[in-house]
């Protein structure tokens, strides 16, 4: 270790000197590439699990576990992406749904050149995931702008949604100054009837959202989809907005949690959203809440009404002060809160389970990790549930049991 | 165990090693920032122990924007400081810190954050070293350190507002 030092010190001198007394070192220090570890997973109708994901080259690939021994994944197979970027840090990813015809879609937000802007694209098997189509951007709008963020999903009738944050609207708004005028950005949506084939018109669900969480989908009791997203209420609270993704639907944007958090930031922690037995919903979110003299920040659960609204006698901190990305899946009467904890090197997975609709909940740990690791995924396959957890060294599945 | 804690501890030291020429940048190399910033050439390693030098040993009055690739917000914030700097007219550092890309990826970013005199990336697992600049900070950007000549800093997410910019800068 005393020769490494030396080694140490005398590097730093001599960047020091050819540096020219405090310029800036002439070349970026080297070193290997990190794998981009954000992963979506979902059950294939055979009742594979599937995974997609970016290697350390940043190659789009999949790979599979048969449903009785979820710990033997295939050998990842790489996909052609026609050298598209692919965004999987932070909140973005791969996705990956199943439709009801042998469909397969994966979707990914690919950056452009410009800051903050990206395509959505798409890739699609009528196979079931034997062959895939060259990639296609989603959206009919093709401008340079924000297109990110993605959330894809199948409905009851088999109709294929996708869901993203657009700043169009943002674009053509006034300045004021160099600023915009448009409060964030909007949330937009499109529909596929024939599995990916063909996209109906782009269509704005929401003026106001937040710029840079994720978008939570879930199916309704009536086999329609739900959204659940961060909005920017006037004039900067950034709680959260509910929707139903349907031509047909009166209902609106009805606001779906009631943090007060006040902030021009970005929190990067979108939430999650499923159905509950009564036809309501199960929502967690991270938000900033004034609780008496305090800003208490939280991952919060709470129950939905149908429409969105929250039962705001059931909204609860999970029991974890370091709870990050809860995400939440729902059968009958049982809930699954999963989430991951982060304290220095070391990540930890937690869940919180009830069997009584979300009244009770009892505190899982489920894995422990040193180094990068991803956000817990959730799959869910009836009463089946697993999270999905991918670290630097392998990608864990944990049965949930309630 | 013991490997990785090693091999941990000698890439933090490397990291240091490699940032000190950006750290022992005397405030005479900035002293013109404030009139038309250099355009950022090098990305420099940021780590637990980076952090710990510079707030030791750093340039001050600093600011120290923690942004991310995809923080659509972060920008106004660059402008909002180096406003107040260039009001100042005297040397300030503005550091850009990116989060969540290294290298090339990160120096594309530089020309997006007005005013800024270097450029650091997040080199190692982002919880660890987010925690390791505020333990109670939730990845929530920009994420703002003002340092002032005293060292005394004020943190801050989102804009810092006038008071706090005042107090910056006395």
């Amino acid at each position: 270790m005393r020769a490494f030092m030396k080694q140490t010190l005398a590097l730093a001198g001599l960047l020091l000197v050819l540096s020219g007394a405090g310029a800036q070192p002439a070349h970026m220090p080297h070193r290997t590439a990190r794998a981009q570890l954000a992963s979506g997973v979902a059950w294939a109708p055979d009742g594979r699990l599937w995974l997609a994901g970016l290697d350390t080259q940043n190659r789009l690939f999949v790979q599979t576990a048969p449903a009785h021994e979820l710990q033997r994944w295939s050998a990842p197979r790489l996909l052609d992406t026609a050298g598209d970027a692919i965004s999987a840090d932070g909140e973005n990813r791969p996705k990956l749904a199943f439709g009801p015809q042998g469909q397969v879609v994966i979707s990914y937000t690919q950056p452009l050149a410009q800051p903050y802007t990206g395509m959505i694209r798409m890739l699609r098997s009528s196979d079931g995931g034997q062959t895939f189509s060259a990639p296609f951007t989603v959206h009919a709008d093709r401008q340079p702008i924000t297109h990110r963020f993605e959330s894809i999903a199948f409905d009851a009738q088999g109709v294929l949604h996708t869901v993203w944050i657009d700043k169009r609207d943002q674009v053509l708004a006034p300045k004021v100054g160099k600023k915009s005028s448009y409060r964030g950005a909007a949330i937009y949506r499109n529909a596929s009837r024939d599995g990916g084939a063909t996209f109906g018109p782009d269509i704005k669900v929401a003026d106001h959202s937040c710029e840079c969480c994720r978008i939570a989908l879930a199916l309704g009791a009536d086999g329609r989809l739900r959204a659940l997203w961060r909005h920017v209420f006037e004039p900067n609270v950034r709680d959260h907005a509910f929707a139903v993704l349907a031509d047909d639907s009166a209902a609106g944007v009805v606001r779906a949690s009631f943090d007060g958090w006040q902030v021009d930031a970005c929190p990067h922690h979108g939430p999650g959203l499923a159905l509950a037995a009564d036809g309501g919903f199960h929502a967690v979110w991270f938000g900033i809440r004034r609780q008496g003299d305090d800003d208490v920040a939280a991952v919060r659960y709470a129950r939905l009404n149908a429409d969105g609204s929250p039962r705001l006698d059931s909204v609860r901190m999970l029991p974890d002060e370091g709870a990050e990305h809860a995400d939440v899946l729902a059968w009958a009467q049982r809930v699954a809160l999963v989430w991951r904890s982060v304290e220095g090197a070391h990540s930890t997975l937690k869940a919180w389970l009830s069997s009584d609709g979300g009244q009770q909940f009892r505190l899982v740990t489920l894995g422990q990790v040193n180094g990068d690791n991803d956000h817990p995924r959730l799959a869910q396959r009836g009463e089946r549930m697993v999270v999905v957890w991918r670290t630097m060294k392998e990608v864990q599945v944990h049965e949930l049991h309630f | 165990m013991n490997c990785i804690s090693e091999l941990h501890r000698r890439r933090s030291v490397l990291a240091a090693a490699l940032a000190l020429p950006g750290i022992l940048m005397s405030n005479r190399a900035l002293a013109h920032d404030h009139h038309a910033p250099a355009a950022i050439k090098s990305v420099a390693d940021f780590d637990a122990a980076v952090w710990a030098q510079l707030l030791r040993e750093g340039p001050r009055p600093a600011a120290y924007v923690f942004t991310t690739t995809y923080c659509s917000t972060c920008p106004e914030v660059f402008e909002l400081l180096h406003a107040r700097i260039s009001a100042a007219r005297r040397p300030v550092a503005l550091a850009a810190v990116v989060m969540d890309a290294q290298g090339a990826r990160a120096l594309a970013h530089a020309h997006h954050y007005t005013g800024v005199t270097r450029l650091y990336a997040f080199n190692g697992f982002e919880p660890e070293i987010r925690q390791a600049v505020d333990p109670k900070w939730r990845n929530i950007t920009p994420y703002v350190v003002l340092l002032d000549r005293q060292g005394r800093t004020q943190r801050v997410i989102g804009p810092p507002d006038a008071a706090q910019l005042k107090a910056w800068l006395a």
